[in-house]
């Protein structure tokens, strides 16, 4: 069967070898050490309470304006922005706005505070000691979130103001003994241990599996090429989408094994240190399946497709710079906000049941998408597959004549 | 400088795996066939004459030159591997300009070598087109003009006419024995026709060793008396192949005359001995040397 | 060599073979002040991009040395030729280290028109990164006869960086971040031995 004709190809192929060894040397190093300490117990929490928030964004939105130096991390790496007078210009309007003051009563808040310098990198900045903002008692928490999305906006992302991230930066309070005692129970009550332990784990096989199967993908799609078997292939009677949807669930499949051997292993560690009348064990298993799965479905679709219509380098580039992108502009903050669209879903800690919940919607929506969209995005490599069969596709080129950067007469 | 390649024991590794077995051989100027089914040890064979394989041990001088130098070799020795093959997006002309360039050829005289030979090989209205975009033949006869460009000594072509169609087969034998007027060629093949139709001296190979080497004449000459035809039901076809060396079969009506090799007249009907042929010759060859040859060729 | 050869073995390599590689590694320098703050920062911060972004043209270079002959045939028809093989890759890798000299140099020179505190010890090490991380690769695709797994092998040592950090000890190649400066020299030794080992594997083992 070719099914199992392709699992033993992968089976054989270097790639797929060395994509284990990671697999495995990340749970290993990064969950199963981790895990075997003691956890870090969170002693923060998340209020959600809006005026907190906007208060806490307009204190520090107005110092960096006066300042007019305003510290991003767009990819979890330091820069700093300074605005043009226009661009300043739109930032004032948006801070009046939100403040509810005239120009010169902000003008006067900043000319009654004490000037103070903070060095970073080889400048010093002037900041103003400006106390505490107001809120203007009309703005809603909308408009408000509006507001700073157009602030960071300005700023080029990954600002303070960042609305995804608002919520998270900004209402953070301390939390009492009790609730972090509420924290531990939830762990053993809401989440069986396992459930905690599961989110962890998510998290960090994220990171490597939203990398890894692009080169498993592409050394075996390329290798028909580089072993010039894509002529036989193309004479061959069986249906392109069956051809291309057994190859898809062949790696897959070969390439989900290795976590749910990761999995098992996570569970013994769990049933040698908790009391297994606590351990909802399951859970070590449904919510990884549900956040990795589709997570290598979309990776191996999107690399699938590439490789066919350009080329494996590209595929590989394209891939790299996904996850960069996915991973780094989370910045610093590894739990709490899981966007609609990220490739990689983070959420470093065992506890934070309720900072999990807050997402959920979307996280469920994001994972649901992205299974979706890998099986559509196969169907569409059987089509370019059926055409290249009949000799009707080629796959692009970058350049000369014929390339997809030349108008056609 | 005598023009002649010397082989004196040369055997060959894989890894654990022997592929060449005590090579002895002479090679002259002209063009020499090397036979053999697939598998034989040809391809390796011609690379190691190529300077792109190392032997294990024996002796390889071409033109007096140890095989060991391998620049040297290099210089004089245009090699044409199997199926050959260029980066694909180079076009035709730049990419026996490139290979031109690697053989070390200076930049005045390889523009003209390249036009020149695109004519040869009949490719001149097709310089601009890539490298991928060249059918079979095409690509086999740049593969040829590319083996050609620093005017070699030695040309070893392996395999040069598998996959071709029939026209482009005999047009392709032309050009090598145009080109072999003064120099050694060395041309493999599991095609027997090529064979005849090209060289005068051959080898026959089979796991490795050399099993017979000399004329066509002489191999034609061994297999005298040993070649029948039989002219035989259909039904028995089946039996007869299991039994003898069939090359070859003709069909009218119910009766079928089959070509058999075998050593001694075959206990069939209507059985009369024959003139052999060079195909049969070489099965005569394969199947006196103790080689498992029965059930014809398919 | 002949007048004109090595001339056209570098255009026509270039050209059909690493054209996109190179550009490739332009896109990396341009995108490097979309992702890092460039202007005003001192020696460490200024490390940042040139040691956690700016190396990645090394990943995208130097595997890919041996990858327009993965191709058997094409492999043996060059290699056949009378100029060495290993020469020409020897050649292309040349190119690709002059290549990310001049731009991390160019960046350089850009970064202290930002008015960064940019440094020679900077410049060494960001090229040492480039070196060591680009090299892994191409021991693994000189190894493995397959690019894919040069690309695969400079990426795990990328992310291993994040991941395991400090576990790498002198290996480790965002040291200067971390405001270190000492440890580069480890970087250029790796490089080094990996690329003669690259080449020798080539030399001895597989062109047996």
């Amino acid at each position: 069967m070719l099914f199992s004709k392709e699992c033993r190809r992968i089976l054989t192929s270097l790639t797929f070898i060395i994509y284990c060894f990671v697999v495995g040397l990340f749970f290993v190093s990064q969950y199963f050490e981790e895990c075997n300490g003691v956890p870090y117990v969170p002693d923060e929490k998340i209020s959600e309470d809006h005026d907190v928030i906007m208060h806490g964004a307009v204190d520090d939105l107005a110092t960096e304006f006066f300042a007019n130096n305003y510290v991003c991390y767009p990819y979890g790496f330091y820069k700093s922005v300074r605005l043009k007078e226009d661009d300043s210009k739109k930032v004032e309007e948006c801070l009046l706005e939100v403040t509810g003051l005239t120009h010169d009563e902000l003008m006067d808040i900043r000319d009654s505070g004490e000037k103070y310098y903070i060095e970073r990198g080889v400048q010093e900045t002037m900041y103003y000691e400006i106390g505490e903002m107001p809120v203007s008692d009309t703005i809603t928490y909308e408009r408000f979130c509006e507001l700073m999305g157009k602030v960071d906006d300005i700023l080029g992302g990954g600002s303070n103001y960042k609305v995804d991230d608002i919520v998270f930066r900004y209402s953070y309070v301390p939390m009492t003994d009790e609730e972090i005692e509420g924290v531990i129970s939830d762990l053993y009550d809401k989440d069986g241990v396992a459930g905690g332990y599961a989110r962890l784990f998510s998290d960090y096989m994220g990171i490597v599996l939203g990398i890894m199967p692009v080169f498993v993908t592409a050394a075996l799609v390329s290798a028909d090429r580089r072993k010039r078997v894509s002529d036989l292939i193309y004479t061959r009677k069986i249906s392109s989408f069956k051809l291309v949807f057994s190859r898809y669930t062949a790696l897959v499949v070969m390439m989900f094994i290795p976590v749910i051997f990761c999995m098992i292993a996570a569970s013994i560690q769990l049933i040698k240190n908790f009391d297994f009348s606590d351990l909802a064990l399951y859970r070590m298993f449904t919510l990884p399946t549900f956040w990795l799965l589709p997570q290598i479905m979309i990776v191996t679709a999107v690399a699938m497709i590439v490789t066919e219509v350009f080329s494996s380098g590209i595929a590989i580039l394209l891939q790299f710079a996904w996850w960069f992108h996915s991973n780094m502009s989370n910045g610093e903050r590894l739990s709490g906000s899981i966007g609609k669209f990220d490739l990689i879903c983070r959420h470093n800690t065992i506890y934070g049941r309720d900072e999990f919940l807050l997402s959920r919607n979307d996280f469920i929506f994001n994972r649901v998408f992205f299974f979706i969209a890998a099986i559509v995005i196969t169907a569409l490599t059987a089509y370019i597959f059926e055409l290249k069969r009949g000799g009707r596709f080629n796959g692009f080129r970058l350049f000369g004549k014929d390339s997809i950067f030349r108008h056609k007469a | 400088m005598e023009k002649k390649i010397e082989i004196k024991n040369v055997s060959k590794f894989y890894g654990r795996k022997q592929a060449l077995f005590d090579i002895d051989l002479t090679i002259e100027q002209g063009m020499f066939g090397l036979l053999g089914r697939n598998g034989a040890g040809k391809t390796t064979l011609m690379k190691t004459l190529a300077a792109l394989h190392k032997k294990k041990s024996g002796e390889i001088t071409v033109c007096g030159v140890p095989i060991e130098k391998a620049r040297e070799i290099r210089a004089m020795t245009g090699y044409l591997p199997q199926d050959f093959s260029m980066y694909p997006s180079m076009k035709t002309d730049e990419a026996l300009d490139y290979l031109g360039a690697l053989s070390g050829i200076p930049k005045a005289d390889r523009k003209k070598k390249v036009t020149s030979l695109l004519r040869k090989v009949n490719l001149i209205e097709h310089r601009h087109k890539k490298v991928k975009e060249l059918s079979g033949g095409m690509k086999r006869r740049l593969g040829i003009a590319q083996a050609l460009i620093h005017d070699p000594t030695v040309l070893i072509v392996d395999e040069p006419t598998a996959g071709l169609d029939p026209e482009e087969r005999i047009r392709f034998r032309n050009l090598l024995c145009e080109v072999a007027e003064e120099r050694i060629v060395i041309l493999s093949t599991h095609i027997v026709g090529d064979i005849e139709a090209t060289c005068e001296n051959i080898a026959i190979m089979d796991e490795g060793r050399i099993l017979w080497k000399g004329t066509v004449e002489q191999l034609i000459d061994n297999a005298r008396g040993h070649i029948f035809t039989s002219n035989v039901e259909k039904r028995f076809i089946p039996q007869i192949k299991k039994e003898y060396i069939v090359t070859g079969m003709l069909s009218q009506n119910d009766y079928t005359t089959v070509r058999i090799v075998s050593d001694s007249e075959p206990d069939l009907p209507n059985t009369v001995l024959t003139e052999p042929d060079i195909e049969g010759a070489y099965m005569y060859c394969l199947h006196s040397s103790g080689c498992d040859v029965k059930g014809g060729e398919e | 060599m002949a007048s004109g050869c090595l001339a056209k073995i570098v255009s026509s390599d270039t050209r059909h073979n690493f054209l996109l590689h190179y550009l490739a590694a332009i896109g990396v320098l341009l995108l490097t002040p979309v992702i890092f703050g460039v202007s005003r920062l001192d020696e460490v911060l200024a490390a940042q991009p040139l040691e956690i972004f700016l190396p990645l043209m090394g990943a995208i270079l130097l595997p890919a040395v041996f990858m327009p002959e993965q191709n058997e045939s094409i492999r043996d028809v060059v290699r056949s030729k009378k100029t060495a093989y290993l020469g020409v890759c020897f050649l292309r890798l040349i190119i690709s280290v002059f290549i990310i000299t001049l731009l991390t140099g160019a960046f350089m020179l850009y970064m202290k028109n930002m008015d960064c505190r940019v440094s020679l010890r900077l410049f060494a090490g960001s090229f040492a990164t480039a070196l060591a991380l680009g090299s892994a690769g191409f021991f693994a695709s000189a190894l493995s006869d397959n690019v894919i797994v040069g690309y695969m092998t400079s990426i795990i040592y990328y992310i291993a960086n994040f991941g395991l950090k400090d576990k790498l000890k002198v290996f480790y190649l965002f040291s200067m971040s971390a405001g270190k400066f000492g440890d580069k020299h480890w970087l250029y030794i790796l490089a080094a031995v990996l690329v003669a080992a690259g080449f020798a594997y080539r030399k001895f083992v597989k062109e047996r």
